[in-house]
């Protein structure tokens, strides 16, 4: 066990004490985002970072949500027992197994050999439970060092970890930084506050309206790999292997069953239990390749939509408009995917050469690896300037893939894999949002017209007046002022007028042109 | 030192109109004459060329003016204020001390900057606008160019008092001063005035003595001629009646210099009756000297576009409508090679001044 973790160490992002304190930051805050909003519950989440022991860099790192807790007997299992996991249903999570919170405490307790604290209370749960635990490597269980019940008098309800691990706070300081923002980002019902050792950070609730919950649902039989699939075994006991398809797969009934069955060149009475290692495998080979399935359903992705996304943006990037758009469900190799795009301009985006691009998938943002990112590339190839966008520009790009599984490029899981279906879908969005973007820059374009001519020629009135009034020996705020009565009466408008007229385009237009558009 | 008290009236009462018209909300429009080519005349029986009719509207509410008419009002301020202090700049020192950053804050809190101008081609343009627009010449203005002028020769002047003798300078020269109508001729003995397009050209002319050895005046003024110089030319032949011959390198470039101190430029049309010298004679080169004084083709060079497309524009010019100069412009037109002075160095570097003396006593100009 103690050499899984090491081996397996770096696929979950715990390679260095930088990593690793970004990583732990990201599971608690997910696993609490996915506490609170599947469930209908707008996430508060307090998170803190102290240092404990600065010459060995231990960190203590805190969060605490307001979800819907863990039942009391089942805390040392979902902190203490690798593989234990009640997320192999398949409703589109951040998470994959669950498995990252065991990968947060197996590290942290290697490094520092102090145990996790975690307070929790169910909803509606009359007790609220402390427990001390750590893991056991060798028997792969928890070790219960303390464990504490009290009654809950104030009916709460969450979850409170904390846990001490080596971590380097100065060096993950920005990346922390940026994914909270960019959490913010793409759930701007969550209300997140964070004190770190320098640094604090509250990121306001903006809007109170949710995304639709993912349903929940079985996977897909192309969809699990031999992990889930051992995992899904060990709680079918007593099944057949027919019995456990038509249970436990989505849209599999006992003729599609026994016929994938016989192709497969499987026993359908033998118990599920029963089959081998080398079996399963083959098994889930011959899932993947079988081509009689049902289409794959999509009501269980949860897309953000395009109004939360428009709201996010404009609240932290300060962007002056965005425009957004979720595209419809699609598939690739049997998995649904939706993808997901906005386009933020001007306001305070700092121009730039290139677009600002922001990755999430499944919600959770992506920070490393943008250069093998699939989404770099379509922002890279597309044609902006056929969008009036113009580098440097004020554009930053939010592309949000989501799926039942994404294909990452690597084990690092940080970047997109160039799956063509999921790049043609990133460019339809992009053009879509775009389209929007043109809209909105043409009209800018005329409105600033009007204004660009007034200071085309207002620019000189300071110096024309001071000039003339010199030579003439007339007064040069007289002079000053008809050139400017001048210059209005020119254009037909009033500063003031002008001035309205140029501010008030970011309100009206977009809304009349999406309900046209209609 | 004439007092420019009548002048300063002059652009102040341009100004003060400019200025009255903004108090009565009426838009501020400059009329400039045009110094365009269209609006170039050539006076045949002045043999010189003056300004038209035509005149520049330049508006302050015209998007594409408006930095012109900025630059205008600031350049007249700037001379104004020369004249009130009692000084003298150049057109340089005003090209200096007018260009400085404009900035404005927009409603929008926007800044934007602007230089007044960015070249002294900018200042100049607009005190030739000023000259034409209020008919006080830069010279009455008080405002001094530099001056490109050199004179060598059998002739003494008069400046601030010293008198100064061409003819013993050695191997350098007198240089011209800015206002050569100040300028006290004190004697001329000379028979006749060289003109010569290129510096290098006049300094072997020095060096060789063929000034002493003709009894000439040499002149120069490095290429196209400035004001004072075409000045001094006509001058000297107005005043003292003297024969001005000019050379010039055979190229439409060369040419169009020769008709610059003979009938003046479309760019200051309006100075040509005090610029012009109508009686100066062209010597060369010509485009028939090539094959007339046998220059070999080692020192003949092809015409590229630019002069082609500069000889086809002389051609339109009214006042090189002359039998002869249409026949030199459509040689050179045919045989497409011009040279340069020095390729009369092809027979030896004597035989410049046997050309010159055959030119000249065998009276083998063109008019």
């Amino acid at each position: 066990m103690a050499e899984w973790f090491r081996r397996n160490r770096e696929l979950a992002g715990f390679h260095n004490p930088t990593r690793a304190l970004y990583q732990t930051v990201r599971e608690l805050v997910e696993n609490s985002l996915d506490a609170t909003e599947t469930y209908g519950i707008l996430p508060t989440i307090y998170l803190r970072i102290n240092i404990e022991d600065e010459q060995k860099s231990w960190v203590s790192v805190y969060a605490e949500d307001n979800g819907i807790g863990i039942p009391g007997a089942e805390i040392p299992n979902v902190f203490g027992r690798v593989f234990y996991s009640s997320k192999y249903k398949i409703k589109q999570h951040r998470g994959v197994f669950g498995l990252g919170l065991k990968m947060v405490v197996l590290y942290a307790q290697s490094t520092t050999n102090k145990p996790v604290y975690v307070r929790s209370a169910a909803l509606k749960s009359d007790k609220i439970y402390e427990y001390q635990i750590m893991i056991d490597t060798n028997s792969n269980s928890p070790i219960i060092l303390d464990r504490k019940e009290y009654p809950n008098k104030y009916r709460w309800h969450g979850t409170a970890v904390k846990v001490y691990l080596e971590g380097s706070w100065l060096a993950a300081k920005k990346r922390i930084e940026d994914y909270l923002k960019r959490t913010a980002i793409i759930a701007p019902y969550a209300e997140i506050a964070f004190k770190g050792p320098d640094m604090e950070l509250w990121l306001k609730r903006r809007t109170t309206k949710l995304p639709p919950a993912p349903k929940e649902g079985l996977p897909h039989p192309k969809s699990v790999d031999v992990d889930t699939l051992k995992q899904m075994v060990a709680e079918s006991r007593g099944m057949t292997l027919l019995e456990f398809l038509m249970e436990s797969f989505d849209a599999v009934g006992e003729g599609t069953a026994k016929v994938f069955l016989e192709w497969a060149g499987f026993n359908p009475n033998m118990k599920v239990t029963a089959m081998t290692p080398e079996e399963m495998v083959k098994l889930v080979e011959k899932m993947k390749q079988y081509g009689g399935w049902r289409r794959p359903r999509s009501e269980w992705l949860s897309p953000v939509g395009a109004e939360l996304l428009e709201i996010g943006a404009k609240a932290i990037l300060g962007a002056e408009a965005v425009f957004a758009v979720t595209r419809k469900p699609e598939s690739y190799g049997g998995h649904p995917f939706i993808v997901e795009t906005a386009v933020a301009w001007g306001g305070q985006i700092p121009p730039s050469d290139k677009p600002v691009l922001l990755r999430y998938a499944n919600k959770i943002p992506l920070l490393y690896d943008e250069g093998a990112d699939v989404a770099r590339k379509v922002v890279d190839e597309f044609n902006w300037q056929n969008y009036k966008v113009k580098f440097p520009a004020s554009l930053a790009v939010i592309i949000h893939v989501c799926s039942t599984k994404i294909p990452y490029a690597s084990a690092g899981k940080e970047a997109i894999a160039e799956v063509p279906e999921i790049e043609k879908e990133m460019r339809l969005a992009l053009r879509d949002a775009a389209k929007k973007l043109r809209l909105y820059l043409s009209r800018k374009e005329k409105e600033m017209e009007m204004f660009n001519r007034y200071v085309s020629l207002a620019k000189y009135v300071d110096e024309i007046a001071h000039n003339l009034a010199i030579t003439s020996r007339l007064d040069k705020d007289k002079l000053a002022k008809h050139l400017h009565k001048l210059i209005e009466m020119k254009i037909g408008l009033t500063v003031e007028e002008l001035v309205k007229h140029t501010l008030s385009l970011s309100a009206a237009p977009q809304e009349a042109e999406e309900a046209t558009a209609q | 030192m004439t007092t420019r008290a009548e002048f300063l009236k002059r652009l102040e009462s341009w100004g003060v109109k400019l200025a009255k018209d903004v108090l009565e909300l009426k838009e501020p429009v400059m009329e400039i004459p045009a110094r365009t080519l269209s609006n170039t005349i050539w006076d045949e029986k002045a043999r010189m060329l003056k300004l038209g009719p035509e005149k520049m509207h330049r508006r302050f509410l015209d998007m594409k003016e408006a930095r012109r008419f900025m630059q205008t009002v600031l350049m007249l301020r700037l001379i104004v204020e020369a004249i009130r202090e009692d000084v003298y700049p150049t057109i340089r020192d005003l090209y200096y001390n007018g260009k400085h950053t404009i900035s404005f804050k927009d409603p929008l809190s926007r800044v934007h900057r602007e230089n007044t101008w960015d070249e002294q081609s900018e200042s100049n343009a607009v005190i030739e606008d000023i000259e034409v627009a209020t008919n006080v010449l830069r010279e009455e203005m008080g405002v001094s160019a530099d001056v490109k002028g050199k004179i060598v020769g059998p002739i003494v002047v008069r400046s601030q008092g010293y008198e100064l003798d061409a003819s013993k300078f050695g191997e350098t020269a007198l240089s011209l001063p800015v206002n050569v109508d100040g300028l006290e001729i004190v004697k001329v003995e000379a028979a006749y005035v060289l003109v010569v397009e290129k510096d290098a050209i006049f300094q072997r002319l020095v060096r060789e003595k063929y000034w002493s050895q003709e009894n000439a005046i040499l002149v120069t003024a490095k290429g196209m001629p400035d004001r004072a110089t075409r000045r001094f030319v006509r001058r000297l032949n107005e005043e003292y009646k003297l024969p001005v011959y000019v050379l010039t390198d055979g190229d439409p470039y060369g040419w169009y210099i020769y008709s610059v101190y003979k009938s003046g430029s479309i760019k200051l049309s309006y100075e040509s009756e005090r610029l012009a010298t109508p009686d100066a004679k062209f010597l060369g080169l010509t485009a028939t000297d090539i094959d007339a004084y046998k220059i070999s083709d080692n020192y003949v060079i092809a015409a590229n576009d630019r002069d082609v497309k500069r000889a086809q524009e002389l051609l339109r010019y009214p006042w090189f409508q002359k039998p002869e100069w249409t026949r030199e412009v459509n040689l050179f037109l045919k045989k497409k090679k011009k040279v340069e002075i020095e390729a009369l160095s092809t027979h030896g570097l004597k035989f410049l001044h046997d050309y010159l003396k055959d030119k000249i006593r065998g009276k083998k100009f063109i008019d």
